[in-house]
């Protein structure tokens, strides 16, 4: 049940259901009594009409004349029978011809009854009574008299009246969920539009909800946008700060760094103040990367960052004879913030270019089969010397230097592996077919 | 060589510029961007240094504009928040490498030499001009091997000419981009000292490395190594 819609639906269209059934059974049985009622008056009519025409026969029995008799009953097979019996005589009216007519037992004195039974196939209602004519007191002259009426047309009617009942209430019934499912759909537009355009702030296609939502839900949409503004917004502050906090820093530090006169005396001063900058650097570029896309940001084009690093980095190594090759599918994307990402590529292709005799290469694609947190794989290659097997756990490690004639290497390199550990993806370090390390990542991605 | 040093840390800016002048340098220094645009526009540098987070105009648009002006020169940018995404703009803005505040002076220094060999076309610190062989990190001169001493200004002289071997430097360029701007300008001084360094160079005149053209300046005419 994790629709509102079906809810509604389900729990509207049960009781409507009952409702329904009950209706039904009601009309049915009232329209059943009504029709065993006019049976009833039916199968009295035609014994009272039948009484009155038996006229004593020259034998003895009672019949009626045939000038006197109903027409339905000289009608072979008409649906409408009699018979006036006694012990010694038995008539029956030709309408029973060919049928295997039963009208029961004999009955007694002021008897009456009324059966259901049926002539062969035919089911018929049948009405006895027992007359005893005042000619014969003994009573051993007593006469059952029986109508008989096919009881058919009555159940066809019965069956034609269910079945359009049935069809009426069944034919409401889709009617009236429709109508409520229409209902619905528009009742339940704004809270569909909401969910479209939250999944538009999620894909970052939108950076706010929409305005206009009826008045139950514009509370919802005003505070969500104020909630994601704010994020961002708290975001850039808290960024901004620890930018600041990072440049007021550094700047006395350059200071102190740029006044000590050269290598030599001061070497110990000189290596806290670096090691003061490592730590600045790390631990508030830690802080600011975000470690997730905010809503309502673009993921970012891997492309788009990837050459302008490119053309970066051929700047400032122009004098080394570089090629940067970038194999960027345009679906790579990355889903999370361009400034981690700026510092995850360049971090490793600055990397790469020092390491380099002459290439490095940036693969990029999307991988659609992995988990949302590894769906977009990085590989950046260089035909360098490598990182040897025991180099590469610890060139992971927190400002570890895998080669201390290289400044800044290891920073970098700690700095790439906490990102992605923030990301929840993952850094792997092995060898490239080009002859120098290889990293592979995979990040979050669309 | 001349480098401007735009930077508004008042201590930094001094002790740049003692480095720097120390180190060979003609410094020239601007406190912020205004400044900075404006000594970048009219003095004849060989090199500037900007840091990003000026006062006034931005890093950034200064050396945007600089460009726009068709100044050439290498610019080294300076930048305190260490992260890719400035140095990507510094970079696009038309600097040609960065440095992250705090640095060693010695990074300073070992980057401006690499832009300016770069500028004039050298891909190593050794500048080979066949038997003649200037090193820009250790500031020597061989001469078939032989370890020649030179006077500061005369090292600066050869650098200046060996740097753009090939190219025709005239006098007053040679004296704008050795001397401050308070600098008595006397171009009997740079005749003087090129007729010294050609002696020290050259004492058996078979070499000439330097050739006068009247009117025009000098040029290194030893042609480089093609492996340098």
């Amino acid at each position: 049940m994790h629709s509102l819609s079906r809810r509604l639906l389900v729990s509207v269209s049960v009781p409507l259901a009952l409702f329904f059934g009950v209706m039904m059974w009601v009309l049915d049985t009232g329209f059943r009594a009504l029709s065993e009622r006019s049976l009833q008056e039916l199968l009295d009519s035609q014994m009272v009409s039948l009484i009155a025409s038996a006229e004593p026969q020259p034998d003895g029995s009672y019949a009626p004349t045939p000038q006197t008799l109903d027409p339905r009953l000289a009608t072979p097979r008409s649906g409408f029978y009699a018979e006036v019996r006694s012990q010694q005589h038995l008539w029956r009216s030709p309408s029973t011809a060919g049928l295997a007519a039963d009208f029961g037992a004999l009955l007694t004195h002021g008897e009456r009854n009324l059966v259901y039974a049926s002539f062969g196939h035919e089911g018929v209602a049948i009405e006895s009574r027992a007359i005893q004519f005042d000619e014969d007191p003994s009573g051993a002259n007593a006469l059952t008299f029986s109508v008989a009426v096919n009881l058919s047309p009555y159940e066809e009617q019965l069956w034609d009246f269910r079945q359009q009942l049935l069809g009426w209430f069944a034919g409401l019934m889709v009617l009236l969920l429709l109508t409520l499912a229409a209902l619905l759909r528009w009742v339940l537009a704004p809270l569909r539009r909401m969910e479209r355009e939250i999944r538009a702030v999620e894909e970052g296609r939108n950076d706010t909800l929409g305005r206009g939502y009826p008045r139950e839900l514009s509370g919802v949409a005003v505070n969500l946008n104020a909630l994601l503004v704010g994020e961002r917004k708290r975001v850039a502050r808290y960024r901004d700060t620890l930018g600041n906090l990072a440049h007021s820093l550094k700047t006395p530090l350059a200071v102190m760094r740029s006044s000590l006169p050269g290598a030599g005396s001061d070497a110990v001063l000189g290596a806290e103040i670096d090691r003061m900058r490592d730590i600045i650097e790390h631990q508030l570029k830690r802080a600011a990367a975000s470690g997730g896309a905010l809503l309502g940001q673009a993921p970012v084009e891997v492309a788009q960052v990837a050459t302008d690093l490119r053309g970066a980095l051929l700047r400032v190594y122009a004098d080394k004879d570089l090629a940067i090759e970038l194999a960027v599918a345009p679906t790579a994307q990355f889903v999370g913030d361009r400034g981690d990402l700026m510092e995850l590529l360049g971090n490793l292709l600055d990397n790469a270019c020092k390491w380099c005799r002459s290439r490095v290469r940036l693969s990029a694609g999307a991988d659609v089969t992995a988990g949302p947190r590894e769906r977009l794989s990085l590989v950046i290659e260089d035909d360098g010397p490598g990182i040897s097997a025991e180099d590469r756990a610890r060139v992971l490690q927190r400002g570890e230097r895998a080669d201390e004639s290289v400044p800044g290497h290891g920073l970098g390199l700690a700095m790439v592996h906490d990102t992605v550990d923030l990301y929840g993806g993952r850094l792997a370090i092995d060898t490239s077919a080009m002859g120098g390390a290889r990293f592979s990542l995979r990040l979050p991605g669309l | 060589m001349r480098v401007l040093v735009v930077e508004d840390e008042a201590t930094l800016r001094d002790t740049l510029q003692a480095r720097l002048a120390e180190a060979g340098f003609t410094v020239d220094v601007a406190r912020d961007g205004n400044e900075g645009l404006f000594a970048g526009q009219e003095y004849p540098l060989d090199v500037a240094i900007i840091d990003l987070g000026l006062p006034g105009l931005p890093g950034l648009e200064v050396i945007r504009r600089l460009r726009v002006a068709h100044k050439t020169y290498p610019i080294l940018i300076l930048t305190s928040r260490d992260n890719w995404q400035d140095k990507v703009e510094g970079l696009q803005a038309g600097a040609d490498d960065y440095v992250a505040k705090p640095f060693h002076f010695e990074e300073v220094l070992a980057r401006l030499q690499a832009l300016l060999r770069r500028a004039g076309g050298w891909a190593t610190p050794q500048l080979k001009c066949g038997p003649v062989v200037l090193d820009t990190r250790a500031q020597t001169i061989q001469v078939q091997g032989v370890p020649v001493e030179l006077t500061t200004f005369e090292y600066r002289i050869l650098e200046h000419l060996m740097l753009r071997a090939g190219d025709v430097i005239s006098k007053t360029e040679l004296t704008e981009r050795l001397y401050d701007q308070d600098f008595e300008r006397d171009s009997n001084v740079i005749e003087v000292l090129v007729g010294r360094l050609r002696r020290k160079l050259d004492p058996q005149e078979q070499l000439h490395p330097i050739e006068t053209l009247r009117g025009r300046g000098y040029r290194f005419a030893l042609p480089r190594d093609a492996s340098s």
